[in-house]
């Protein structure tokens, strides 16, 4: 893969610096409760640069656009370097979409230290969006490891669960675990470009993406790069076992992380930026570990949906369901399923995360999210229910909306390369028809025996923009779903023909 | 090991080192004779912060392109201990570092307000001219000695200002295992003398440039490393020789004898400056075992801080924990490894300082650092919760933070000399630490307070207060997110024993195949 270098307006830093000053005015304007007119307008300005970000970018080639290189700590042989291909690109407005609805979403829910809390929120997505830019592992991981102090706020201080505080820290402490092995890979690889070059170390260390990519890796160091990228990544993934954290989350944290953690998939795009690039080989050689961790996501997440009462927690096991699917699809190694895949993870931010967002909206209403005190909700809140609805399809895969072409292009290719297993993920569908729709049922239709539910009003106007807005989105993308393919086909292209080049 | 040496004269108009050293003693002088007036505290700030512009002209004047030692002075005193003084850039990170931190402490001691303030003023300056004497000076007694002097001059902090009913207990304990401390080091450093003395024919010298021509012979290499490295051991403290900090941490005063003694980390410094290189062979003989007890080190302290109910105690073992990384780091011997482990005990300097620092804040409202007692502080004190935060994650070593680059950096050289197990197991030792520290802060700023509990009157935070947690924070932040000039300084600080150790057949290599 090259890079090209055009040396034009620096639009992926200004992106990514902009959420922090608008989180800097946020302390300088008197008045605490404008606090989320400040990060809203923030938000809202990122997104027109993102905009400005896609329609500017040129699907025609697979080479990095917008590149920035500077210098950063030459000693360390660190330096800032980002860029956007075809698979990331689309991630940019996508986070900062998912970010702007969680900012409407908590628009009067949040009443304790409402400056720190849009701080927060404004940090985690520069932090995000740097994640997806980054093109240098030191830098990633700076960005990677930024996300948790954040996150470890918005949970201990606003979740909504009694162990909030237990499951800040147990989410805070896993990741820090799961970075361990990650920064560890990159040292290797680093060591391995400086002893391929010569130079010795540290004076020959690179930690450059693209020089990374290009540096050929001797097939031993390749196994332990493979295990401990792939160790790192699936932790925040969630990969079953290391998925504990997600449930915790779900019913402990506040709505706004709940949406975040699910539907933006970072572990998975690690594994597909990281993890399998720069160990082609031994990624082909494990297939069957990346299809078989995918396959046991699934049927575990999916059996494990099925049995649970609240909406919270079916939602955090759909989520890690779903993922495994992911795994499913990159692990076949071609165009369909990187590009199923990416369809995928993008259709994750919204449809994820806008169900989240109403059940957020749903528990902010009636005080839980336990069917045993819902019931009804239907009835007094049409609107909420038909979207949710709407939004449960989308989940499920059904044709009309996002879901089914990402879903029919993995299971496509997982039937193609790995046919047991795509006959797993067939069954996990069904599976996850059968989940969604039994919870439904007992949420949302039936007789109303909660006075809460009774008494609940539907979605206000500025919650309703919000999903609408999502919504729309998901049937856009359903019926042309080749606006969507368009823009990631080189990179996919590139991305498989690197695996099959070495 | 090279040793040259360029005259102050050639880099400066005033010999920037004494003044260093002379104007902490003027201060006392001055403050003293102010007693009771309302003029202490301006007059000590006013010449804590010319200390501190003294060591920026310090760093300004210093040349980090060059190796040699700089700024030198010399002047015979006795027959047996010139004065001789020389920097180079890992004194210079030291010499600032004290003096931002006495800084903070003096305006720390004006929020506390403590009893007795001008002795106590006066007391600052006293071990901080000790202090960066220790830091500039090449003789190893004159070394030994100040830090006795040091020792003693912390012993009487606590026991002026000690803030617990047992502080007998905590000095009692502090001065057997200082003194023990002492008398190894001082038996070391005659060693080291008569050796010097027996090869040269009767001339005796405790000179770093003088012992670093003769060679020790292999026989008694291990007797004077074992007396150096234990002496120097206890006051680091390292693992298992710290049975006095806990104790002194949960008796003795809250901030101010932590800072002198963890926040500045003489120890380490003693280790580079002297012990690595005067024993090169005793070191190479022994980093394994070494290694194998600070690494046992981490992980126990670490296990013990996640079991402690008092904060106070709870940082002490933080200390021990993080400061079996500093050693992995620094008997790696290799030049990433010595830059990597002096960046970090500074940074874990200024984060422990920090936190000290932050719990005497809370201290003063709540009467108690037990964490069943406290909660819900941050609503009240979110400027020094999240300084309490960011120098908690500093330890942890968070991209961002200056523990980064330093774990980084010394991660790397760890991979080369001791293979990646036992740089995973540190790694993971810092994983250990979040675990403890993000706990600490929960439980002190984020959890509400308990039940029954009379809700304390919480006053918000003072703007000297605000002052001293927003310059911690811009000082951390500011270095993590650009270490360069830092790192910088210390470039050319270790070629000498790089070399040292390079010569001696200990070349790091990269044994792809074997993990």
């Amino acid at each position: 893969m090259m890079f090209m270098s055009d040396s034009g307006f620096p639009l992926l830093s200004l992106m990514i610096m902009t959420l922090p000053i608008g989180a800097g005015l946020i302390w300088l304007v008197p008045d605490p409760r404008k606090a989320r007119w400040i990060a809203l307008l923030t938000a809202l300005i990122d997104l027109a640069l993102t905009l400005a970000i896609v329609t500017g970018f040129d699907h025609s080639t697979g080479d990095f656009q917008f590149v920035e290189q500077h210098a950063w700590i030459p000693t360390l042989h660190i330096q800032f370097h980002i860029g956007v291909d075809g698979m990331s690109v689309l991630f940019l407005p996508l986070t900062v979409l998912l970010f702007t609805g969680v900012i409407l979403a908590s628009w009067t829910s949040v009443r304790t230290l409402p400056r720190l809390y849009y701080t927060l929120l404004l940090i985690l997505e520069s932090a995000t969006l740097g994640i997806f830019c980054a093109l240098e592992t030191i830098l990633f991981f700076l960005f990677w490891e930024l996300t948790l102090v954040p996150i470890f706020f918005l949970i201990s201080l606003w979740g909504i669960g009694p162990q909030r505080r237990y499951a800040a820290v147990k989410y805070t402490l896993m990741m820090l675990t799961g970075g361990v092995p990650l920064l560890f890979g990159f040292l290797l690889l680093a060591f391995n470009h400086a002893s391929l070059n010569g130079m010795g170390i540290p004076d020959g260390l690179v930690f450059d993406y693209p020089s990374l990519l290009s540096t050929p890796l001797p097939a031993e160091l390749q196994t332990a790069v493979f295990f401990l990228l792939l160790l790192g990544f699936a932790v925040k993934a969630p990969v079953f076992p290391l998925h504990t954290w997600l449930p915790t989350i779900a019913m402990e944290g506040p709505a706004s992380i709940a949406a975040i953690m699910t539907g933006l998939k970072l572990g998975v795009y690690g594994l597909i930026r990281f993890t399998i690039p720069l160990a082609p080989a031994a990624a082909q050689e494990y297939h069957w570990l990346i299809a078989g961790l995918g396959v046991v996501a699934i049927l575990y997440g999916a059996l494990m949906a099925l049995g649970q009462t609240n909406l919270r927690r079916m939602l955090a096991f759909s989520s890690l369901s779903h993922v495994g699917l992911v795994l499913l699809g990159i692990a076949s190694f071609n165009l369909q399923g990187i590009q199923g895949a990416l369809f995928q993870l993008l259709n994750f931010s919204i449809v994820a995360g806008g169900i989240f967002l109403l059940t957020g909206f749903l528990h902010h209403r009636v005080g839980s999210t336990d069917i045993i005190s819902l019931g009804g909700a239907a009835s007094s809140m049409p609107l909420l229910a038909a979207l949710f609805f709407l939004f449960g399809l989308a989940s499920m895969g059904v044709p009309g909306t996002s879901g089914f072409p990402a879903e029919f292009l993995l299971i496509l290719s997982a039937l193609d390369t790995h046919t047991g297993a795509g006959l797993a993920a067939l069954a996990g569908i069904v599976l996850g028809a059968a989940y969604f729709l039994g919870i439904y049922r007992r949420a949302f239709l039936g007789q109303i025996h909660n006075s809460a539910v009774a008494d609940a009003i539907d979605l206000r106007a500025r919650e309703l923009v919000v999903i609408v807005v999502m919504g729309i989105l998901i049937l856009t993308a359903g019926f042309y779903p080749d606006s969507v393919l368009e823009l990631t086909r080189t990179a996919s292209e590139n991305w498989v023909s690197t695996l099959s080049g070495k | 090991m090279n040793l040259a040496e360029i005259h102050w004269t050639a880099q400066s108009s005033y010999p920037i080192l004494a003044a260093l050293q002379l104007l902490p003693l003027l201060a006392i002088v001055l403050i003293l004779s102010l007693r009771g007036r309302a003029a202490v505290y301006p007059t000590a700030i006013g010449l804590a912060v010319a200390e501190l512009l003294l060591s920026f002209d310090l760093y300004r004047h210093f040349d980090p392109a060059e190796s040699a030692m700089q700024l030198a002075e010399q002047l015979p005193l006795l027959p047996l201990l010139d004065y001789h003084a020389a920097v180079d850039g890992m004194s210079v990170l030291f010499i600032l570092l004290t003096a931002v931190l006495s800084l903070l402490l003096v305006l720390y001691a004006q929020v506390r307000k403590l009893a007795n303030s001008t002795t106590f003023l006066a007391m600052v300056f006293a071990i901080e001219a000790s202090l960066q004497g220790m830091f500039v000076t090449l003789d190893l007694l004159w070394f030994t000695l100040l830090s006795a002097v040091e020792l003693l001059l912390i012993a009487y902090l606590l026991q002026r200002w000690a803030k617990a009913p047992q502080d007998d207990m905590a000095m009692g304990r502090y001065l057997q295992f200082m003194g023990i401390g002492l008398l190894l080091l001082l038996a070391g450093v005659f060693m080291l003398g008569w050796n010097h003395a027996d090869a040269t024919g009767g001339q005796w010298s405790f000179n770093l440039h003088d012992l670093t021509m003769v060679t020790v012979p292999v026989e008694i290499q291990s007797v004077i490393f074992f007396l150096l490295f234990y002496g120097i051991g206890i006051r680091i403290p390292l693992f298992p020789l710290h049975g006095w900090l806990p104790l002194v941490a949960e008796h003795g005063t809250i901030a101010v004898a932590g800072i002198f003694l963890l926040g500045l980390k003489t120890g380490i410094y003693g280790l580079v400056r002297f012990v690595l290189p005067l024993l090169p062979e005793a070191v190479l003989r022994w980093h394994d075992w070494v290694v194998a007890f600070a690494l046992t080190g981490i992980f126990y302290a670490a296990i013990l801080a996640l079991m402690q109910v008092n904060l106070r105690r709870m940082l002490a073992f933080a200390v021990i924990s993080h400061t079996g990384v500093i050693i992995i780091g620094l008997f790696s011997l290799s030049h990433a490894a010595f830059q990597g482990s002096i960046l970090l005990s500074t940074t874990f300097g200024t984060a422990t300082a920090c936190l000290l620092l932050m719990s005497g804040f809370v201290y003063r409202r709540t009467r108690t650092l037990l964490l069943p007692r406290l909660g819900g502080l941050f609503g009240h004190l979110p400027v020094i919760g999240i300084a309490f935060l960011i120098a908690g994650l500093s330890i942890i070593g968070m991209p961002g933070t200056p523990g980064f680059d330093a774990v980084h950096l010394l991660l790397e050289a760890a991979i080369l000399e001791f293979g990646a197990m036992v740089t995973i197991a540190a790694a993971l030792g810092n994983v250990a630490a979040a675990a403890f520290l993000l706990w600490a802060f929960q439980r002190t700023f984020l959890a509400p307070l308990a039940e029954g509990m009379p809700a304390p009157e919480i006053e918000p935070a003072m703007p000297m207060e605000r002052i001293i947690a927003v310059v911690l924070i811009m000082i951390l932040l500011g270095t993590g997110f650009y270490s360069e000039p830092w790192l910088n300084l210390l470039e050319h600080s270790f070629d000498g024993l790089t070399a040292l150790y390079d010569g001696n057949g200990h070349a790091g290599t990269l044994d792809l195949a074997g993990h």
